[in-house]
């Protein structure tokens, strides 16, 4: 049989401090590593405490190391991802938690392709709503000068620019 | 005494088995030297079981008590479109059982999925032993990648029948891309294109010297090479229709030939560059006169019938290769799994889409099983550790108010994992909650697969917004799903391993073993092995052991309504589980009538507060619709963030 990977003491004594630690100090990773680097020491994790290569344990400390397998899961679900990082980071500066839902980067993501549709800054959004209300009023012209004007500002505007495009073919098609 | 742990590859079609003894994988191949048997289960008239080649050898003369392709079956519901379609295409009678559950009716005995694969798996086990000359007690099991919680657990169930211990549920691509890589000390990201008789998949994993994880998965498990098998079948059945006026599809001994033709034909496809079909005998005419079909098919025209559906598998690739972040030009090898990717049109296609040539070291249906074997001989301790570090297929979500589900655990998260989210009550002094668990991508909860409900109640009573209730989701190494909820306030706990449908409970489960219903598979010896295969029925099957009476609660069985009536185009458009039972798009649309519901909350059968599909207990509101929007649900936004109670 297999030893166990590891110590039965290190097990009891992560689980007890689990709590406490961020997920960097989980994966015991520096706070600004590397997706690669983030990925070898979940690997190395995952080799100490996956329930498969602690088989032999029972009883509590199988428990416990179950618990910290899933946590480190969970680490390195939110940390490989630049997204789920970014929001981690900013919770545990302001102190708030240690973990978060890694659903919840879903709706971060919603909110930056919505940021890409209606503007994601201040100017783009004023010339994206002035171009909004051009084409209420029926001024197509209006709003395609609008619109060129919100990519002055957000060149990369996927969103814009698509609609920019579409103005232009309509416009094309009336004349 | 060693321990023997051997893999299963439990196919739609095939089924093969391995073991890994000394550092070495060896495929087991069963009596007759065939190194996969078919995944079909011929019933006898004395009650016995016969599995595997010779059994599907039987389908042409008793179609009706001859199963194949459960695996298409396992774990769905009666109402599924998958079922439908199995009516439409197979003799065998499915029927309806308890909590929309499916049963098949042979001679008048009723046999759930489970039983029937644990037939296949027990004739696994024997080859097994009859290798071994020892007991062989404990196993991994493949499923396809894209398997939900309910097929997972039905899979489990099957083989803790066949009496295995199963030491894994493990994916298919996971296993083959184990077999390839293992020991090899390789470095190397590769992609895996398992095409099945019934299921597609495609894995995108990394694989390093004792680590092979998962980046992403995706698949159809509506779509494999029964499918390629269906377009011949068409054609050669509007052939017929052409001749002679008559359906062959109406009849299931002719649909039986003709699936057996078309089967032959595609596969010489793959060597040949025709195939010649010549069946004297679909049918005969009122004046007794046999009505045959001939044809040729060639490459050229058997691409053009299935084009489609070998496209359908790229969009799922491009979803794969999306979700790991990666491009094709990223890879560094292409395994191909599953008898379709021998046809030369697949592998040119998938040459053309990876923009390599595919791994031509692999044997496409063997590698599973293998893969399986390894893994198993690691859990035991018997071979060094590969740490394999898989994902979960689905999205897991939670019904909330509204009929909406909101995702917990997304696709292609890796597992094990658990999540708790905190949830309110819904109104003021609310006594329970009902918790509703699905698996799929869709916002709305009836679009997605229901893999069990559970009620929650016994918390302090309060205004709405001050009962706290934390429900726990849990998948496991297996991609099994575990919920559990508490109440912030008591801590008193409910819980339940989710389970299905298709429905078998621990007592039930611990009946058949104890019934042995696996039990009666008889594996042919070799003597009799060329009788066995020709005259069917009409050879006895030495010392069957004595069939217990197995029927089991259920209601007298129902006439099977036959969708389609031969003109039925087989290919399915990916259709959900849920699709037939509500063709409209209002958000608070009943999932289920009255009469449905009142049977969902049947029985108590548990006396613990364990809410399940299998095991409901009463509801106390009359009203429960699956998805109405009534007192129960929980509330759409979760109060509490994860963190803030935590600390």
């Amino acid at each position: 049989m297999a030893p166990p990977a590891v110590e039965p003491l290190e097990i009891a004594a992560l689980s007890k401090i689990m709590d406490e630690l961020d997920y960097y100090q989980l994966l015991n990773v520096e706070s600004n590593a590397s997706t690669a680097d983030i990925r070898k020491a979940f690997h190395i994790s995952s080799r100490n405490f996956h329930p498969d290569a602690n088989r032999e344990l029972a009883g509590e400390l199988r428990e416990q190391c179950q618990q910290i397998s899933k946590r480190i899961t969970e680490a390195y679900c939110v940390l490989r991802d630049t997204r789920r990082r970014n929001s981690y980071d900013s919770r545990i500066s302001d102190g708030d938690s240690l973990r978060i839902q890694i659903a919840e980067a879903k709706t971060a993501h919603v909110e930056q392709r919505k940021a890409e549709r209606t503007g994601a800054t201040a100017q783009g959004r004023q010339f994206f709503g002035k171009a909004e209300a051009d084409l209420k009023a029926g001024n197509l012209t209006g709003a395609i000068q609008n619109i060129q004007m919100a990519l002055t500002f957000e060149a990369g505007n996927a969103g814009f620019k698509s609609l920019l495009k579409e103005l232009r073919e309509r416009q094309k098609a009336i004349s | 005494m060693a321990e023997i742990a051997v893999g299963i590859d439990l196919g739609t079609s095939n089924t093969c088995v391995s073991l890994m003894r000394d550092g070495e994988v060896q495929v087991l191949d069963n009596a007759f030297n065939e190194r996969t048997s078919a995944s079909v289960v011929h019933f006898h008239e004395d009650g016995s079981v016969e599995v595997g080649n010779s059994a599907k050898a039987k389908v042409i003369h008793s179609p009706a008590e001859t199963v194949s392709s459960a695996k298409r079956l396992i774990g769905r519901y009666y109402f599924s479109e998958e079922v439908k379609k199995a009516q439409a295409v197979y003799a065998y009678e499915i029927v309806e059982a308890a909590n929309h559950g499916v049963r098949i009716e042979i001679r008048e005995e009723e046999f759930s999925l489970p039983e029937i694969s644990a037939m296949v798996l027990r004739e696994m086990k024997q080859i097994a032993e009859r290798h071994t000359g020892e007991k062989v007690t404990k196993a991994v099991i493949t499923v396809p990648a894209y398997f939900n919680d309910n097929q997972r657990q039905a899979t489990k169930d099957a083989g803790r029948i066949a009496g295995l211990e199963v030491l894994r549920i493990l994916n298919e691509p996971t296993a083959a891309a184990l077999a390839y890589g293992f020991g090899m000390g390789l470095n190397q990201r590769v992609a895996v294109y398992d095409l099945g008789g019934g299921t597609f998949d495609i894995s995108v994993l990394e694989i390093g010297k004792d680590i092979f994880e998962v980046l992403a998965t995706c698949g159809d498990t509506f779509l494999g090479g029964d499918d390629f098998d269906d377009r011949i079948i068409d054609l050669l059945a509007d052939d017929f229709i052409a001749e002679h006026g008559t359906n062959p599809r109406n009849d299931p001994y002719a649909f039986e030939k003709l699936k057996l033709a078309a089967e032959n034909a595609k596969k010489q496809l793959s060597v040949d560059e025709e195939a010649h079909i010549s069946i004297e005998d679909v049918l005969t005419n009122d004046a007794g006169e046999p009505l045959g079909v001939e044809r040729t098919i060639t490459r050229a025209e058997f691409a053009l019938l299935v084009q489609d559906l070998i496209q359908r598998t790229f969009k799922v690739c491009d979803e794969a290769m999306q979700q790991s972040d990666l491009t094709v030009r990223d890879l560094d090898g292409v395994i191909l799994v599953g008898g379709p990717t021998r046809l030369s049109i697949v592998r040119e296609a998938v040459t053309h889409y990876f923009q390599q040539e595919p791994r031509n070291d692999v044997d496409p249906d063997e590698v599973v099983s293998m893969g399986a074997a390894i893994h198993a001989a690691s859990l035991i301790g018997e071979a060094q550790d590969a740490m394999l570090l898989d994902v979960t297929p689905l999205d897991l979500r939670i019904g909330v108010a509204g009929g909406l589900a909101e995702p917990v655990i997304e696709r292609n998260t890796p597992v094990p994992i658990e999540q708790t989210r905190t949830f309110t009550t819904f109104q003021d002094h609310q006594e329970s909650v009902q918790i509703r668990v699905y698996q799929g991508d869709h916002r709305m909860a009836e679009n997605n697969t229901l893999l069990g409900q559970f009620e929650f109640s016994g918390f302090e009573k309060g205004p709405r917004s001050d009962v706290k209730i934390d429900v726990t989701f849990e998948i496991d190494a297996d991609g099994l799903v575990n919920v559990t909820a508490s109440d912030q306030a008591t801590g008193q706990q409910a819980s339940t391993q989710i389970t299905l449908s298709s429905g078998l409970d621990d007592a039930q489960i611990e009946k058949l073993i104890e019934d042995d219903v696996a039990g009666r598979v008889t594996t042919a010896g070799s003597d009799d092995l060329v009788a066995t295969s020709d005259a069917a029925g009409e050879l006895d099957i030495p010392a069957a052991p004595p069939a217990p009476a197995a029927p089991q609660t259920n209601e007298a069985p129902q006439e099977p309504s036959l969708f389609g009536d031969g003109t039925t185009d087989f290919s399915v458009d990916r259709p959900d589980d849920l699709i037939d039972l509500s063709e409209g798009d209002d958000a608070d649309l009943d999932l289920m009538d009255d009469d449905e519901l009142a049977q969902l909350a049947g029985d108590p059968v548990e006396p613990d507060d364990v809410i399940s599909l299998d095991t409901p207990v009463e509801l106390p509101k009359e009203d429960d619709g699956f998805f109405d929007t009534s007192g129960d649900d929980l509330s759409a936004e979760p109060e509490l963030e994860l963190d803030e109670e935590d600390k």
